[in-house]
């Protein structure tokens, strides 16, 4: 392909050496400045990125990742300035230099991908004009010439009919789409230096790991170094050469990839890993609890002194808040005075003893302050113990029948049965026209959740499984099947029976602050379930919501605070709180921890987990993250496209996969086992998700199985005992032990040390 | 779209329709009557009754509104015996000259608060958007009235400059020849809206300068006037076109303190003097002609989004 040469050849590459930086950061401070003061985003912070290299940058929400990408990049938000040190790239101090040469460095010598493709693209400019844009102002090339270029790197990034797509709008591509033309945008220059901010945080995992292999081969082909910030420990571990972990502002840590995650020493980096779920589960299936980091970051418009994870430490000395700590010199360098030791046992080992002392340690928000108040002899709660307690399927009529094939443990009756469930939305049309066809969202979709079990519904955005959430606490009302809760056919109730029943399933939402009146304290959001289903007098109301308070960690002056004054974590907690107000029997989780970071994500999963021991809650855990259903799951059910195509054991279904789309899906999650990329039975999917409007006949992954034949245009039925499959070649037959899960799953996290070696 | 003009144009039959409806039953419960306001004071009670009985005002208003509706549909708007002439030989005679200073007033408008909206946006919370912040509310809070009496002393007495009256020609033509009377009804009639549609034009441009893709286009390396001026406008502009599409039912109404103060007769002062003399036929074509206008402004400026902005796919039905 004549675009490759011409392409590398517009940049002039002055310095190809590989000893010389390509961008050095030298002592880099970033304000921000807001209406309540100033933001220290950045403080001191030093990186070094070689020619043709991947730095992975990653933290948690706060650490000032993106800032340092932004103020690489000249593109501080309102407010922001870089005050103090060096941003050296290919020699030259960027702060020392003319604006108009600094701008002409950023179009044509760097290029930088954002988070969210679906608004980082101009709405009103065609594909083609935006992508050949920089050409046309930094490189005089003619309306044409342009034209013809921006179809050339459309193809070179995977775009399918790049010259049809050149005239296509934005809004008519898919995110995984959008995010190949953002891409192809910042490399229409051929640019030294690459910063990929998230660029994949907004896509389904499948996508992601598209996205994620075409940047590493687009990196060799150009020859360019690569800067990848994200949140996300598995995509820098498959991904990156050197790695530089963040936090409040600072670089705490870096080293070469596998290196840092065989034997990370900085005490946050430790503590990070082993709050990943996939951390918390043993080789032999039984799940520690996590590992969760009290506290919060710290506010960095306040003056802080020392290290600046003390607070949150479980290693931390006074010695620690006083002295300011520097990074460490060599290959591996880091600023903690009390390092994991360099030949440290695997994480794992240290986890089991280290973790319950400092939850119980914890600081005011953790969750362990708990079990005492929960035994007060408050009327409410007595009851709820009480109910709990009792066997709480004993009295319940046996109304369900022993549906279908899964009968696992017959004793206990499900709490939740869903039957042949489907769901249509009318397209398009309207208020004088029949509608122009149907969105198949659910399509025949059954389950059984038992009390005190957790179900996890894994999927990519678009296959259905918020839908079932929706349908099952009755938000919305199925198309066909029926929804049986403890008995009952929900559809068949009406006007109180019906209301009493939704006091029996409550919803946890996603993003807990929108979904609270931010007009209403929180006393009044906890107090409205009961006053909706006139539970008790206003002094019993009064006790529920002490005792919910306690039973999810937080004091109780949060109740004259309103929902803007908590963190997310704190605000996720003030949700279950709500869900369980009504002393429910199975809450819904519809992402519940997906808009946190990791280290909160940990606290909120382990107090789910423990009130789940204590209320006997039945879970439905919906979660597009694998590795988190992983973790609290009992049982997976697998949705594609609106249909269940597995379900199983969790166990079962993560290490031995039978339909090739969960394999797909478990491949496409990245791990924080380096090597693990190297090592994956490689059923990789491409293309995009079909639309629901007009789904295959069939099967309906087949459009972009690797295995499909003439028999799968025939819809396969569910089939099978404890692991079901709806696939007519499944990979594996059922596995009757438990002996699975040792080659191919999701390993811990320093299992496989041999990253290094691999680069 | 065919379609949807068909859905668009039905739906708006019926809002004009009930308009009529509306508008005929306020006129017929006001206190008072046609009668004694053309009759004068003079007329006895039988006179009264006879003009009545001949102008069917004696009958139920039901009644009355279907004798309105078969002459409409026949293009009869009916025929005002104050003005002694048919009600749209009164309005086509005044129309024209409104649209000419609605016009010109609005293509100034447009033409001075666009980039004083985006002056403000890029140079937002300091002096220059301070000062024009300051200046619009100041304009949008003057009473128009005073306003016009400011520029009149000013311009013609203070310093004569330009004539204190609109120009008085009967026709379109005359009217456009005499361009120096034109100017303070113009000028006046534009201020405000300048002050309304800079304020929008500036905290749409705002928004749109906070978005995502403005970043992206810096990230090019593209330089500030190219930022602005080809990636924000556009999409910043938007909603002056939902504030044009408003504004046509106005071009059509006239604006009437401006009409009288600069005595200019145009449907302002039409609608307003047949107001006082409760002459009936002319104030229900007034309103039927500015129930048309509201409705097809709607409908335009739907349209134009669609022309603008690729997101916007009309649909066959609007619900």
């Amino acid at each position: 392909m004549t675009a490759s040469n011409e392409l590398t050849r517009l940049g002039p590459a002055p310095d190809q050496s590989g000893t010389q930086p390509l961008l050095e950061l030298r002592d880099l401070d970033t304000d921000i400045a807001l209406r309540r003061g100033t933001v220290h985003a950045l403080d001191g912070v030093d990186l070094q990125v070689m020619p043709g290299e991947t730095l992975g940058v990653v933290g948690e929400s706060g650490s000032g990742k993106t800032m340092t990408a932004l103020s690489i990049m000249g593109l501080l938000p309102p407010g922001g300035r870089v005050t103090g040190g060096e941003i050296r790239f290919e020699g030259r101090d960027l702060r020392s230099l003319p604006a108009d040469e600094v701008r002409r460095i950023r179009g044509v010598r760097m290029g930088m991908v954002f988070q969210d493709p679906l608004t980082s693209l101009n709405p009103t400019m065609r594909i083609g004009f935006q992508v050949a844009e920089p050409l046309r102002v930094h490189q005089g090339v003619g309306k044409a010439e342009a034209r013809e270029r921006a179809i050339e790197i459309l193809r070179r990034v995977g775009m399918p009919r790049p010259e049809r797509i050149v005239d296509n709008y934005p809004h008519e591509l898919s995110g995984g789409m959008r995010q190949r033309v953002a891409i192809a945008m910042a490399l229409v220059c051929s640019p030294r230096l690459l910063i990929a901010d998230e660029p994949t945080t907004a896509l389904d995992v499948t996508t992601q790991r598209q996205i994620l292999e075409l940047i590493d081969d687009l990196k060799d082909e150009f020859g360019m170094a690569v800067i990848l910030v994200t949140h996300d420990l598995g995509v820098i571990a498959g991904r990156a050469d050197r790695v530089a972990v963040m936090y409040a502002g600072r670089v705490v840590e870096t080293a070469a990839t596998g290196e840092l995650f065989r034997s990370p020493r900085h005490r946050y980096t430790e503590a990070l890993m082993e709050a990943l779920p996939e951390s918390a589960i043993r080789d032999d299936g039984a799940h520690a609890r996590l590992y969760s980091i009290p506290g919060l970051p710290p506010d960095l418009s306040q003056p802080l002194t020392g290290c600046r994870f003390a607070p949150r430490c479980r290693y931390v000395t006074a010695e620690c808040r006083t002295t300011e700590v520097t990074l460490s010199t060599g290959p591996h360098q880091h600023a903690c005075l009390h390092p994991v030791p360099a030949t440290a046992p695997a994480p794992l080992a240290r986890t089991a003893p280290a973790a319950p002392s400092a939850d119980a340690g914890g600081t005011p928000p953790a969750a362990d302050d708990r079990t005492a108040p929960a035994s007060a002899a408050e009327p409410v709660a007595a009851s709820a113990a009480k109910a709990v307690a009792a066997e709480p399927t004993a009295a319940e009529p046996a109304v369900a029948p022993a549906a279908g094939s899964a009968v696992a443990e017959p004793a206990a009756a499900p709490i939740l049965s869903v039957r042949g469930l489907v769901k249509n939305y009318p397209a398009g049309g309207g208020l004088w026209r029949r509608s122009a066809g149907q969105v198949s969202a659910v399509a025949g979709v059954s389950f059984e959740v038992r009390p005190g079990e957790t179900f996890g519904l894994v999927g990519e955005s678009g296959c259905g499984k918020s839908t079932i959430g929706r349908l099952v606490v009755g938000l919305e009302t199925p198309t066909a099947g029926q929804i049986v809760l403890d008995g009952t056919d929900i559809a068949t109730l009406r006007g109180r029976e019906r209301r009493r029943m939704h006091r029996q399933v409550q919803l946890m939402f996603q993003d807990s602050y929108a979904a609270m009146n931010p007009r209403m304290r929180v006393d009044a959001i906890l107090a409205e379930p009961l006053e909706i289903q006139q539970v008790g007098n206003a002094a019993a109301r009064r006790a529920r919501i002490a005792t919910l308070l306690d039973q999810v960690g937080l004091s109780r002056r949060a109740l004259e605070r309103y929902p803007h004054e908590f963190s997310g974590g704190q605000l996720q907690r003030i949700g279950l709180a709500r869900s369980l107000a009504l002393q429910p029997r199975l809450i819904v989780g519809d992402e519940p921890v997906s808009a946190l970071d990791v280290s909160i994500q940990a606290q909120v999963l382990n107090l789910m987990r423990d009130l789940q021991q204590e209320l006997g809650l039945a879970y439905v855990f919906i979660s597009h993250d694998l590795s988190v259903v992983d973790y609290m799951a009992d049982r997976i059910g697998v949705m594609y496209l609106g249909k269940l195509v597995e379900v199983g054991p969790a166990r079962e279904v993560v290490r031995a996969a039978r339909h090739p789309y969960t394999q797909a899906l478990i491949d496409a999650v990245p791990t924080v086992t380096p090597n693990a990329e190297a090592a994956r039975s490689g059923i990789a999917i491409r293309g995009e998700l079909p639309s629901a409007l007009n789904p295959p006949t069939g099967c309906r992954f087949r459009t972009r199985c690797p295995f499909a034949q003439e028999i799968c245009e025939t819809e396969p039925p569910l089939t099978g005992g404890v692991h079901q499959v709806a696939c007519h070649f499944p990979l594996r037959p059922e596995s009757t032990a438990s002996t699975a899960g040792s080659a191919d799953g999701v390993p811990a996290v320093n299992a496989v040390p041999s990253a290094e070696a691999a680069r | 779209m065919v379609r949807y003009l068909i859905t668009r144009l039905g739906q708006a039959l019926v809002v004009v329709l009930l308009v009529t409806v509306i508008a005929f039953l306020i006129l017929h419960l006001l206190p008072g009557g046609a009668a004694r306001a053309t009759l004068g004071k003079e007329a006895t009670l039988e006179q009264l009754a006879a003009f009545n009985h001949e102008m069917g005002y004696d009958r139920p208003w039901i009644q009355q509104y279907g004798m309105f509706m078969q002459r409409l549909l026949q293009g009869d708007l009916g025929y005002s015996y104050q003005l002694n002439q048919s009600v749209s030989e009164a309005i086509m005679q005044r129309l024209p000259k409104t649209m000419v200073l609605s016009l010109l007033s609005t293509l100034l408008a447009i033409v001075v608060a666009i980039p004083l909206g985006v002056i403000q946006a890029v140079r937002r919370n300091r002096w220059p958007d301070y000062v024009i912040t300051s200046l619009s509310l100041l304009a949008y809070a003057t009473p128009i009235f005073f306003l016009g009496l400011m520029l009149i002393i000013l311009f013609s007495q203070v310093w004569p400059v330009l004539p204190p009256e609109a120009p008085q020609g009967f026709t379109v033509a005359e009217v456009l020849s005499d361009p120096a009377g034109l100017v303070l009804p113009t000028v006046t009639l534009a201020i405000v809206t300048i002050a309304v549609y800079s304020r929008y034009v500036r905290s749409s441009m705002v928004d749109n300068l906070n978005e995502n893709y403005v970043r992206t286009a810096r990230s090019k390396g593209l330089s500030e006037r190219r930022v602005v001026l080809r990636h924000t406008l556009r999409n910043g502009l938007f909603p002056v076109i939902t504030l044009l599409g408003m504004y046509l039912p106005a071009l059509f109404s006239g604006a009437l303190v401006v009409e009288s103060l600069f005595n200019y007769p145009g449907m302002g002062q039409l609608f307003w003097q047949a107001a006082l003399k409760r002459d009936f036929p002319i104030l229900l074509g007034v309103t039927l002609i500015i129930s048309i206008a509201t409705v097809v402004g709607a409908l335009l400026a739907d349209l134009l989004y669609a022309a603008v902005d690729p997101r916007v796919r009309l649909r066959r039905s609007a619900s």
